[in-house]
């Protein structure tokens, strides 16, 4: 049995173990670190989650350990994260919907992502991809709005989620060319690409990770890129500009978030340590191969990311193109 | 490259030492997480997943893989020693395995099991190298009509193979795919029996579910009989099959393997539906219905076989395809894809060695796995021959930490302590549990194909007949269904499925 004295013994190193536990910044990390990842394993998101955890225990000799979160296009991953420690030892890599989009396309949205988060940095980013399937009636952007237009409400295009940037790139499309457009709501990329291969889905937007080698293959033909450019590893592929739609530019980034009031010299370590990565030539092709560009900007700037991605969507939600749910 | 030139390359990349240390390691873990109920090999390999970043990414493959084939054949050693499936696949081994058991036929129960996989494990390996690169337009056949209506199917089937009233399976069913509904709606974000808590906004985990119903419900219903039972773990008497053994189990084994290879190609149907349609189809054709559930062999045989074939052909759309046809296949995916290898149809060009090492590595873990299971059974035995006392305790604990590790959460713990009560009624009343955790797969799946299809058909439900592999599927289902409210074969189903409970 123990008795009282030991007890209060025991309770008093608990006390001074937990405070050590709560690690001086400039200690950090100390211990393993949960890095959220919004999405099931096998998508862009999650990849570019792995690959960030991986620098950072490579950097700073603890292990950054991966947790998936998936659900409700990533909104589960952000209210898990709101609600940790701000402590440097839980963090969130994830596409923007969960950092920024969420706050206007979800109406019960659990958290403010512009003030329960702390920006680290964005990490990388990359065109949203148009693709069609070997047998869709259409091939390119031009084909796809006249045949939405003689077969009104027969164009369907999947996305790997409700209020995903694939998702409001179709509904920025459909409300620019007049048209209307069936959104097909996938559970993340990879379903949603068995269903293109298999012709069962005529059209997909979405990150170009997993569609590349398809179209490589002849498998899937590019339809648009929704880049200001085209991309280097498909230059075929038009964009969607190109294709009638002047000044239309939607990039899809991926970035680093902490709970709110992290410290600012833990941000420091995480943002030094992304930075360093992102500059080798290593990186730079390992992105470059999933159709990523390595961008690091400042906590600042990617506020400044949060806030135009907000303001883009805003007015589709208005004009009832999103439906906030 | 040909398959010989391939199987060549594979066996160099598979007989490497650390590749084999690292087979050999996987498949021992397998096993070992197999054996022990509530902990199982979604856990251990999302634990294990770190880890493997520092390994070359064959090794890595090669021991995931291991761990994930290896706990099939564990998973079986428990239901028939303990009554308690080590693994989901094998909860219809515990039916007829484990009455063996009860008669001192565990050695013979255990040698059909093993037998069965590793031949099944034998065919579907071969199987992957002939056949991986045909079968991914196969696959890809498979839209959204055909899933929901071979979903159909597995739910119907579930229903006919368990035992008592077919009402209540059904009433087991229909709550099965309530609990799955809990949640965040994947289509409109809405959450659905959620009570405003945040942990119920992920939906139930059928880990869970199934570890509280399975795994606690069975200690509880075991606590109350204590005293009637000397010890639950059965003797592992003579370990050769007889020749009348033999004899009966040769067939279901061939008919198992085939159920196993065709049902672990198609993503999203696992080798859970695989093990519940060999033993619904056995007890189907026998013409000793009666016996099962009362100790035959083929009830044994047949779906250990098929869980065995579905693990290793479940392989084929992730490796040719790029698509995680279970959580398990996610996983290994996440493995590939860090290390910087995208699965999909260039793998088998681009990475030839690690392709082929993996399906070499398969074979040589089968073999691995057949030497570990059958001759040192006694040694997984003492694992579980621990009595009571140590046992339950011990099985809590596992429990708990197995269903801690998935989420690293302490709700997770409490819902599964809330689902061994309810297990432990659901035994009382006498109702089969296994269409309530098929139905929590598979019901919201069901529901996410359905409306899938609608959205794309914009609301046309006669695609589910005009698809021919939809409409055979439900054809196949309605006659399933006829069959067992038909007075004559539900004569014959009631009486082989009624078991000593």
């Amino acid at each position: 049995m123990i008795n009282r004295r030991e007890l209060i013994l025991l309770g008093g190193s608990a006390a001074v173990l937990a405070s050590a536990g709560f690690a001086r910044a400039a200690d950090w990390p100390t211990k393993q670190v949960t890095v959220i990842s919004a999405y099931p394993p096998g998508g862009t998101s999650d990849i570019i989650t792995r690959l960030v955890a991986d620098l950072l225990t490579a950097k700073y000799g603890q292990q950054f350990v991966v947790e998936n979160v998936a659900g409700a296009a990533g909104a589960l991953a952000g209210g898990k994260l709101a609600r940790s420690a701000p402590d440097g030892y839980t963090i969130m890599v994830s596409g923007s919907a969960p950092i920024a989009a969420n706050k206007v396309v979800q109406k019960s949205l659990a958290y403010d992502p512009q003030v329960d988060f702390t920006p680290i940095t964005v990490v990388a980013e990359s065109c949203a991809l148009l693709t069609a399937s070997a047998t869709a009636p259409a091939k390119t952007l031009q084909e796809l709005i006249a045949y939405a237009k003689a077969n009104p409400g027969k164009v369907n295009i999947g996305n790997p989620g409700a209020g995903t940037k694939g998702h409001i790139c179709a509904a920025m499309i459909g409300m620019q060319a007049g048209v209307e457009i069936n959104h097909i709501p996938y559970k993340g990329s990879p379903p949603l690409l068995a269903d293109l291969l298999g012709g069962h889905i005529d059209f997909a937007l979405d990150a170009p990770s997993n569609y590349l080698p398809h179209i490589k293959d002849g498998k899937i033909v590019g339809v648009a890129v929704t880049t200001a450019e085209r991309v280097s590893e498909m230059p075929e592929v038009k964009t969607v500009a190109e294709q009638g739609f002047d000044g239309f530019e939607q990039t899809l980034w991926f970035g680093a978030v902490g709970p709110k009031d992290m410290p600012a010299d833990i941000v420091d370590k995480i943002h030094t340590a992304i930075k360093e990565w992102t500059d080798t030539p290593a990186a730079k092709e390992k992105l470059k191969s999933l159709g990523l560009a390595a961008v690091v900007n400042t906590p600042d700037e990617m506020r400044g990311s949060i806030e135009r991605e907000i303001a883009g969507i805003r007015p589709l939600v208005d004009a009832g193109l999103v439906q906030p749910s | 490259m040909d398959i010989f030139n391939g199987l060549m390359l594979g066996l160099s990349t598979a007989t490497t030492l650390s590749n084999f240390t690292y087979c050999f390691f996987g498949v021992f873990l397998g096993t070992a997480v197999g054996v022990l109920p509530g902990l199982g090999p979604i856990a251990t390999i999302s634990m294990l997943l770190p880890f493997t970043f520092g390994l070359p990414v064959d090794t890595a493959l090669i021991m995931l893989a291991g761990i994930f084939y290896g706990s099939q054949y564990g998973g079986s050693t428990t239901a028939i020693l303990m009554n308690l499936p080590g693994e989901a696949s094998s909860v219809v081994t515990t039916l007829d395995g484990h009455e063996m058991a009860k008669q001192g036929k565990a050695g013979r129960a255990l040698a059909a099991a093993a037998i069965g996989s590793f031949f099944a494990g034998t065919v579907g390996t071969l199987f992957i190298a002939v056949a991986a690169p045909v079968l991914a337009g196969l696959a890809l056949t498979f839209g959204p009509a055909e899933y929901f209506s071979l979903i159909v199917l597995g739910l119907v089937t579930s229903m006919v193979l368990t035992s008592g009233s077919l009402l209540t399976a059904f009433g087991m069913a229909l709550l099965g795919m309530i609990f799955g509904m809990v949640g965040t709606d994947i289509n409109s974000g809405f959450s659905r029996y959620t009570f405003g808590s945040a942990n119920l906004l992920d939906g139930l985990d059928f880990v869970v579910i199934a570890t509280g119903v399975f795994g606690l419900g069975d200690v509880l219903a075991n606590l109350q009989n204590e005293h009637a039972r000397a010890a639950s773990v059965a003797p592992v008497s003579r370990l050769y099959p007889t020749r009348e053994d033999w004899r009966r189990m040769t067939a279901p084994i061939l008919r198992g393997t085939g159920i196993g290879v065709a049902l672990g190609i198609l993503p999203g149907a696992g080798v859970l539906l695989a093990s519940f349609s060999a033993y619904a189809m056995e007890k189907k054709i026998s013409r000793r219905p009666e016996e099962f559930g009362k100790g035959a062999i083929e009830g044994v045989a047949a779906p250990e076989a098929a869980n065995n074939a579905a693990a290793q052909t479940c392989f084929i759309p992730m490796l040719t395809l790029g698509l995680p046809g279970t959580a398990t296949m996610a996983l290994m995916i996440g493995a590939l894809v860090v290390q910087g290898v995208q699965p999909g149809p260039e793998m088998l060009t681009q990475q030839p060695a690690l392709f082929w090492g993996l399906v070499v590595s398969m074979w040589i873990g089968n073999l691995l796995l057949l030497l570990l299971n059958l001759p040192l059974v006694g040694m997984w035995a003492k694992l579980i021959a621990v009595p009571y006392r140590y046992l339950f305790p011990l099985i809590c604990v596992f429990t708990a930490i197995g269903v801690y590790s998935i989420n690293n959460n302490v709700f997770d713990v409490y819902l599964m302590a809330l689902f061994g009560l309810l297990g432990f009624f659901f035994r009382k009343v006498g109702a089969e549990p296994a269409p309530l955790i098929l139905a929590l797969i598979l019901g919201p799946m069901a529901e996410e194909y359905l409306r899938r299809t609608l959205l794309i058909s914009h609301g046309d439900a006669t695609v589910f007949f005009t698809s021919p592999v939809s409409l055979g599927i439900l054809a196949i289902t309605v006659l399933l269904l006829m069959s067992i409210l038909s007075p004559h074969f539900r004569k014959v189903r009631e009486e082989g499925l009624q078991e000593a409970d």
